[in-house]
């Protein structure tokens, strides 16, 4: 990276970093990868791919829809726990329906529905009462964690065959999650595109002036945790497909891990600035590095120090790398 | 009939008045200036009519229909379109998406219609293409640009609202004088077409030239309204400060250049580092140094890194004789520095805290002190509070319930407690008023008499003049001129400011 | 300027008072109590107030340290607490394994494991210019992987009986020692941020911590200072818990992550830093406390339990320090 800067004139690589900031990310996504590869060829098969997809595209989705929280310069601790709720809700809601094609179908939109729904609850609390996020989403995130061990007090009821089937199976041998991948890229394009985004962006680098401009900021957040609650119910989806069964914590410590990811992909905290896809490859950072140290044969019981230690430095190296670019 | 109308218009926050009767008539096809000191409520009453200030009494009528505002929005709806003085930009935004910023082309509703959004921005962009400067394009970030290109930018989003009653709250304070008259051009087109304008300055010079009527506001009240050509400028001045004494107190302060006592306190040779160049220059005890030019030179760059507060590339810095380093204020007050910043808010006071706290952390670090003791310490603080007649009930109320020049002094006083040996002064006077103003200088004299020796950067020539003993001429961060004893006239300091930058 | 300008903002009106936190606090503190007596007789004797207390002190040992980073701004938050609260548990708890005598070794290790851990964090928020919540983050999930490692390692520890009696046994004027610690530390927060250099530098760099660089305050040795107190802080709470406890088991201290910070905001220090002070956070930690030991008392599921805590977090934060109107 010195040698680009050195033989392009100055300005040039922050111009670059400006564009996409999650350069540093996908050069940490990219060494990862390599390193699978070492230690373990197998993984960078077809196969292992998907497994590793269809394990982290929750993860990936949950980092999406805090990004555009973060945009805003918000925060949503709350979307681990509203996943956990759009699990049970459609778990619960199948088994009742009987499991069939309609009822699936019925239990996606009811999903949607939930999240959304928590989402604008967020959004009410932070934007137009005017709680800190911070405290205001952990106080609902226990909130939705009551209805979630409300609908299903305990894990275990399974999903009906036809739903994790659809998601661990393959149409025109292709794997189910690569459309999934596919389809979510396409909804993200389409969303960095629309007026909202770039709201919040605006309302990210500063509220004030957003607002004095005559831009109705408290939509404009609200709108950011409504795609944070949906991006939890589709995170839902994944993991409901994953696991094939219902839990009302299986969300609880996606949370952190999903503001992790959005850190590595190189958007700022401090709203304005950032990118989606970042956040998609913080995911896949975590999922490589979890798999990484399992493949290079750790001890069990060091795996998460290792794992921790980790990320943490990933995290570190990403955001000073990130700052020494655009200086 | 008017095209706006403010009449009895008041703002209060917490016990501070704002704006007690604010009154202002605004015809169609009219430039109108709005002057008044700091403080003085121009920008409260510009901000109720931008919805942004909620009002707590008072009337607003468009076309003489009265009209209530009810946030930004609205009041962009009824045609109000405003430039802020703190801008409104979003640093992380291209220049096009902050001129449509309020109102974006979508296409199907949700999506940002690039397309349309780049071709009205244009037309904005275009009006200023002369002056904006080579690396100014639609697509630079702006937190990329320099202020004054900034600035450009809230003009263009301004005249992006074709709003029909536009306010420009201070839009030419960071602009330079191509830019500055090409917008006065703008803004006579805008007035053929028949808009209502009201225009915020502090330049006489522009006040007079682009004016039609002048409304003059004092203490939070509209005191006047003059015909600009019927009238002068001291007519002008007279009404913003209402006695005639505190004016001359103001402006008339001559230096007595007999006074340096001639052992260098402060001694800088080949000074480099961001923004200026091979800087040397020496102050004497008792001096006033005087950097001037025109803004953003390489004055302040040099002041803050000889503060410690930024880093410099290479250069030699001497205090009484001694060669000294350091690389950060700490540093550099624990050997005898001071610095005070025109940019309270950023640099000087310490937000939502008591006065005593504002004064005493430089105090706590030059004396290595572990513990408060209040009443100990208000013995020392009180007289430095007084020397510069700081107006406050209490010390323990929050400094943010003063009014500007006092914040101002309360800061200052906090490098009195204990004296430095070298003040440097960056444009400490920026947003104080008349009276403030004219206690500052009158102690910053009396410093230098008592052996100080003193910088003083100032954006305002005439305080140069009547302040600085020597004053070093700054072009394009180099001294380009030194202007001593009968050559310290305006004439020399507009020649030696302009002569390389034509 | 007039003098009207210069007049403090006067408190007289009933309202401007009861908007002071820790007022509301106590006042919310004094509802609760009456209401969970209403729910289970009894709820506010004066022995049931004790062991609430008790268990309130080792909430509010882990927000002082959480207040100090608050207190100290530029998003300042340590997500870490939990985790070095359960690994200073289990230094101690090792070290002493049970033996009086190697209590003060067990203290000494216990703290420095809080100190070095939290020294770390503010390391890298200061040095390495890491965001407060990203630095603790990345830590917990060290810490938690640390914990892992020692709880296959080695055996959980025991706490020492004298330990175990200071912290729930009355040890002076029928107080338990917990309690008294606690007030030794809420008089030693009251001084370090009143009477002190260090303390008025706290509030100077979570109010403008750019203006308080350019007034020679140590900006960056301060930010390091308060992590480093929130760690050992979250020790000395470790240690309690093992003497509360018996033994240490990994993940006792999880519990204290949200609740620590939420204790800070119920005390009236806003997340934005620069004001406030522990006196409320003290009232924060018993408030939340006591709301929790209703929800415990009450006889509901885990499920409307957890509803009913939720919610009325949120309500009781609609009591506090809200943001800024946009409109002015």
């Amino acid at each position: 990276m010195t040698a680009v800067a050195a033989t392009r004139p100055p300005g040039r690589l922050k111009r670059v970093f400006e564009r996409y900031p999650f350069l540093p990310a996908f050069c940490i996504f990219i060494v990862l990868l390599a390193l699978n590869g070492v230690f373990s060829p197998a993984s960078l098969s077809a196969r292992g791919l998907t497994g590793l997809l269809s394990t982290y595209l929750a993860l990936m989705l949950l980092a999406i829809g805090q990004t555009f929280v973060v945009y805003a310069s918000d925060i949503d601790f709350s979307n681990g726990a509203i996943l956990s709720l759009v699990n049970v809700v459609i778990i619960v809601f199948m088994e009742q329906m009987g499991g069939s094609g309609l009822s699936v179908t019925a239990a996606l939109a009811v999903g949607i529905g939930v999240g959304l729904a928590c989402g604008l609850v967020n959004g009410i609390v932070v934007a137009a009462l005017r709680l800190q996020a911070v405290v205001a989403t952990f106080a609902t995130s226990i909130f939705f964690t009551g209805l979630a061990l409300y609908v299903l007090p305990v894990a275990g009821t399974p999903a009906p065959r036809l739903f994790w089937r659809t998601y661990g199976g393959r149409f025109f041998e292709v794997p189910f999650v690569v459309f999934a991948a596919l389809g979510i890229a396409l909804i993200v394009y389409l969303l960095v595109r629309t007026r909202l985004v770039t709201r919040l962006l605006a309302v990210g680098d500063d509220a004030q002036a957003a607002y004095q401009s005559g831009l109705p900021v408290t939509l404009i957040r609200i709108g950011g945790y409504a795609l944070s609650g949906v991006f939890a119910a589709l995170a839902a989806f994944c993991v409901t497909g994953d696991t094939a069964s219902g839990d009302p914590l299986v969300g609880a410590k996606m949370t952190l891990f999903g503001v992790a990811a959005v850190v590595l992909g190189g958007t700022a905290l401090s709203g304005g600035f950032g990118t989606v896809v970042g956040s998609a490859l913080g995911a896949f950072i975590i999922g490589l590095i979890n798999a990484l140290v399992y493949f290079v044969g750790t001890p069990s019981q060091w795996q998460n120090l290792v794992q921790g230690l980790v990320i943490l430095i990933a995290l570190m190296l990403g955001i000073m790398v990130s700052r020494r670019a655009r200086a | 009939m008017s095209k706006l109308e403010l009449s009895g218009v008041s703002k209060t926050y917490g016990a501070t008045v704002a704006l007690r009767r604010g009154d202002l008539s605004v015809e169609a096809g009219e430039v109108h200036v709005l002057v008044g000191s700091n403080g003085s409520g121009k920008s409260t009453l510009c901000k109720i009519v931008a919805g942004s200030v909620k009002p707590d009494g008072g009337r607003v009528a468009i076309d003489g229909e009265p009209v209530a505002i009810g946030g930004p929005k609205a009041s962009k709806a009824k045609g109000i379109g405003i430039f802020y003085q703190e801008l409104s930009l979003a640093a992380h935004r291209t220049v096009e998406e902050n001129i449509c910023l309020a109102d974006m082309p979508v296409t199907a509703g949700l999506f940002v219609d690039r397309k349309a959004l780049s071709k009205r921005a244009e037309k904005y962009i275009a009006l200023f293409e002369t002056v904006s400067g080579d690396d100014f394009a639609a697509e630079t970030v702006v937190g990329n640009l320099r202020a004054d290109q900034r600035q450009l930018v809230e003009i263009m989003k301004t005249l992006a609202t074709e709003a029909p009653i536009l306010i420009f709250d201070e839009p030419t304070s960071a602009l330079d004088r191509a830019q500055a008259e090409r917008f006065f051009e703008i803004l006579g087109d805008l007035k053929a077409e028949g808009r209502s304008i009201i225009f915020i300055s502090h330049r006489m010079d522009e006040i007079f030239a682009v004016g039609d009527r002048v409304t003059v506001m004092r203490d939070g009240e509209t005191v006047g309204t003059r015909i600009l050509a019927e009238t002068e400028p001291t007519a002008v001045i007279q009404l913003m400060v209402g006695s005639k004494d505190d004016l001359a107190e103001a402006a008339v302060n001559p230096p007595d250049a007999a006074e340096r006592s001639g052992t260098p306190v402060l001694e800088v040779s080949g000074f480099s580092g961001p923004g200026f160049r091979d800087i040397s220059f020496s102050v004497a005890a008792g001096e006033i140094l005087g950097f001037g030019g025109l803004h953003g030179q390489g004055q302040s760059a040099v002041l803050r890194s000889l503060f410690g507060a930024e880093p410099y590339g290479g250069g030699r810095i001497s205090l009484e004789g001694t060669p000294v380093h350091y690389s950060n204020p700490r540093d550099a007050i624990l050997l005898g520095m001071a610095y005070v910043s025109g940019d309270r808010g950023r640099d000087g006071i310490v937000n939502g805290r008591p006065i005593f706290e504002n004064v005493v952390p430089v105090h706590f670090l030059r004396n290595g002190l572990k513990i408060v003791q209040p009443k100990v310490l208000k013995k020392r603080v009180d007289p430095a509070l007084d020397a510069l007649r700081t107006k406050y009930a209490s010390l323990w109320q929050a400094i943010n319930s003063l009014s500007g020049g006092n914040q101002q002094k309360v800061v200052i006083a906090r490098w009195l407690v204990d004296q430095p040996t070298v003040l440097l002064l960056d444009d400490p006077t920026k947003g104080v008023d008349l009276s403030a103003k004219s206690d500052l200088f009158a102690l910053i004299r009396e410093l230098a008499r008592e052996g100080m020796g003193i910088v003083l950067y100032s954006s305002e020539d005439a305080e140069l003049l009547n302040n600085a003993d020597r004053i070093l001429v700054f072009n394009q961060g180099r001294v380009t001129r030194e202007l001593t004893g009968a050559d310290r006239t305006r004439f020399n300091l507009y020649h030696a400011a302009y002569e390389a930058a034509s | 300027m007039s003098a009207t300008e210069t007049t403090p903002v006067k408190t007289s009106s009933v309202l401007a008072v009861l908007r002071q936190p820790l007022l509301i606090a106590i006042v919310l503190i004094g509802v609760l109590l009456a209401f969970g007596e209403a729910l289970s007789p009894g709820f506010a004797s004066g022995e049931q107030i004790l062991r609430l207390l008790v268990v309130a002190s080792l909430l509010g040992l882990v927000a002082a340290g959480q207040n100090l980073v608050i207190l100290a701004g530029r998003e300042g938050i340590d997500l870490s607490v939990g985790g070095i609260v359960s690994l200073s548990a289990i230094v101690a708890g090792n070290v002493m394994s049970g033996q009086d005598a190697s209590i003060p070794l067990a203290i000494l290790a216990c703290v420095a494991t809080g100190a070095l851990f939290g020294f770390l964090n503010g390391v890298g928020v200061t040095v390495m210019r890491i965001p407060p919540l990203v630095m603790t983050l990345g830590m917990l999930g060290v810490l938690q992987g640390l914990l892992v490692v020692i709880r296959q390692g080695i055996p959980s520890g025991k706490a020492a009986p004298a330990l175990a009696d200071f912290v729930a046994k009355p040890f002076l004027f029928g107080l338990p020692g917990t309690i008294w610690l606690w007030v030794a530390v809420g008089l030693f927060m009251a001084f370090l941020l009143r009477r002190t250099v260090f303390g008025q530098r706290v509030y100077a760099i979570g109010s403008n911590e750019h203006a308080a660089f350019m007034a020679g305050v140590p900006v960056k040795r301060m930010r390091v200072a308060v992590f480093t107190f929130s760690g050992i802080f979250a020790a000395i709470a470790g240690l309690c818990l093992l003497g509360y406890s018996g033994s240490s088991f990994s993940n006792v201290g999880e519990q204290y992550m949200v609740p620590s910070i939420i204790a800070v905001v119920f005390g009236g220090t806003p997340l934005a830093g620069g004001k406030g002070g522990y006196t409320g956070t003290m009232a924060g930690a018993v408030l939340l406390t006591i709301l929790q030991s209703i929800l415990t008392t009450v006889n509901i599921d885990e499920s409307g339990r957890q509803m009913i805590y939720g919610a009325t977090l949120l309500v009781l934060m609609l009591f506090y320090g809200r943001g800024r109107r946009m409109r002015g």
